[in-house]
């Protein structure tokens, strides 16, 4: 069984409008997962909890099976956290941040930094402000790159990035998933999670609904389009079901409601169909 | 922590704390209330902490292979070397003042060695009062510092008017030196160890505070 790199257990964070309710997950080595979910479905809370950037009211995160809470020092060596762009010190030189950045890591790779420079187009003599926020970002990527990280915790990296960059990025994410380097990453782009992840966990309301293998999850469910007709006839089969440009669109599970015809879903229309039930359900 | 205070240095390090460190310079004027020329690291240390969050750098520090506790001491040491350096800057001044024979300060406590004791105390005490406020909303600076400083000048207010009222600072401390030297002496090694006891209460206070804030 490979090893597990991160492991999140109960993990609990109470805002006045907001709560995550017993989140748990786990990721292992030399895989890529996708962390979807709507705006405000707690993303991001769960990834600053695990990091203790905000404080979690119960739970547990271990990382490379050592509890955070006593070693966080060892595993920030070891992990990288990209939270949008380079937003700090948005005055200072590229070259400047990184001379003090590289200092806190041993195992700095400047190899590594100067390719990933030069494959993002990166010129060091800029400031963060001058660059656009796909910069910044392709910037905070660069300095998470060169530390040989074994765990990349990316909140939304690919946001702010053009179709060419993006798809660069899945490139890189696949190969550092070869070198055994493990990858979470929060999107809204289901489009880059089904170029490259290889799991995916999906939280709603601040609750996890599934953590499955993406293949798992495409085996699970078919898109199918429907008439308003058929969408009444087959209603209690149908997951999620919504109007379309032309008709209505469902989810159905594999094996349900053959006669419907139907195509394998992607994780975009997954999402979506899950999300609406979870709506019209509530 | 020696790689965290190299980069207090490098990024957190606003211009105006090296600015703030020439004010050591008004230790010549004949009379002034003698406690703000050193008060003017704490000035500097506050527009280092607007900067920061300007920079979002509690965001950056906590990003890197850091402790939250360590972040916070490796602060707490930065504002105890600047403050320590503005004292530094202004002991050259003091000595020339005498060499210059200015004269004993009409407004408050003169320049000697035990205002320099007096002064630790004052720092020390900025120090308790600013970084657990500091820590406790990182997003709000301003008001933390508004606070504190109200209090160090309450603080430095009384310890002006004891230097007028007070037989002992009046008659002992507020002299020139080396009148009363081992008094003196005496209190800037009592102003150095409250100095340090201030300051390790403020950043302990400061770490427990920071561990559960949310950023």
């Amino acid at each position: 069984m490979a090893e597990k790199v991160l492991e999140l257990r109960g993990l609990c964070k109470e805002y006045p409008s907001f709560r995550l309710k017993d989140a748990g997950f786990s990721l292992s080595r030399g895989r890529i997962m996708g962390f979807i979910g709507r705006n405000g479905a707690g993303k991001t809370t769960t990834l600053k909890s695990m990091l203790n950037i905000v404080h979690p009211s119960a739970g547990t995160v271990a990382f490379f099976g050592l509890a955070f809470a006593e070693h966080e020092q060892e595993i920030k060596r070891r992990i990288a956290f990209v939270s949008g762009g380079a937003n700090y010190y948005p005055n200072k030189k590229l070259s400047a941040i990184t001379a003090v950045t590289r200092s806190f890591y041993d195992n700095w790779d400047e190899a590594a930094y100067r390719r990933y420079l030069k494959l993002f187009a990166l010129d060091e003599s800029k400031t963060p402000k001058a660059l656009s926020a796909g910069m910044q970002v392709k910037y905070a990527l660069a300095l998470a790159l060169s530390h040989r990280a074994e765990l990349l915790i990316l909140d939304e990296p690919t946001s702010g990035l053009d179709p060419v960059s993006r798809d660069e990025l899945c490139g890189v994410f696949l190969d550092l998933a070869d070198e055994g380097v493990s990858i979470l990453f929060s999107t809204h782009i289901t489009e880059d999670l089904d170029k490259c992840a290889d799991d995916v966990t999906y939280i709603r309301n601040g609750e996890i609904v599934f953590s499955l293998p993406l293949g798992e999850l495409r085996e699970k469910y078919r898109t199918v389009e429907l008439t308003a007709e058929q969408a009444e006839r087959y209603k209690s089969s149908l997951i999620g079901c919504k109007r379309a440009k032309e008709g209505f669109t469902a989810l159905v599970e594999r094996g349900a409601c053959e006669e419907l015809g139907g195509h394998a879903s992607d994780l975009e229309e997954i999402m979506v169909h899950l999300d609406r039930e979870a709506r019209d359900d509530g | 922590m020696a790689k965290l205070l190299k980069k207090e240095f490098a990024l957190f390090a606003h211009p105006t704390s090296w600015m703030f460190l020439a004010f050591g310079a008004m230790m010549l004027i004949p009379g002034y209330p003698m406690y703000l020329p050193i008060f003017f690291a704490s000035l500097g240390l506050f527009y280092a902490c607007l900067s920061a969050r300007e920079n979002n750098d509690l965001y950056y520090t906590l990003l890197l292979p850091v402790r939250k506790r360590d972040a916070v001491r490796a602060r707490a040491l930065y504002f105890v070397i600047m403050e320590l350096l503005q004292l530094a800057v202004c002991v050259p001044f003091a000595i020339l003042r005498g060499v210059l024979k200015i004269g004993p300060n009409a407004a408050g406590m003169d320049v000697n060695v035990a205002l320099f004791g007096l002064a630790l105390v004052v720092a020390g005490a900025f120090n308790a009062l600013f970084l657990p406020r500091l820590y406790k909303n990182p997003a709000a600076v301003g008001k933390p510092f508004l606070i504190v400083s109200v209090c160090v000048f309450l603080f430095i207010f009384a310890l002006e008017a004891c230097s007028f009222v007070l037989p002992f600072f009046r008659d002992v401390l507020d002299t020139p030196d080396p009148q009363h030297l081992p008094a003196k002496l005496a209190v800037l090694a009592v102003g150095a160890a409250l100095f340090v006891l201030l300051t390790v209460l403020g950043t302990r206070r400061a770490e427990a505070i920071f561990e559960k804030v949310d950023l």
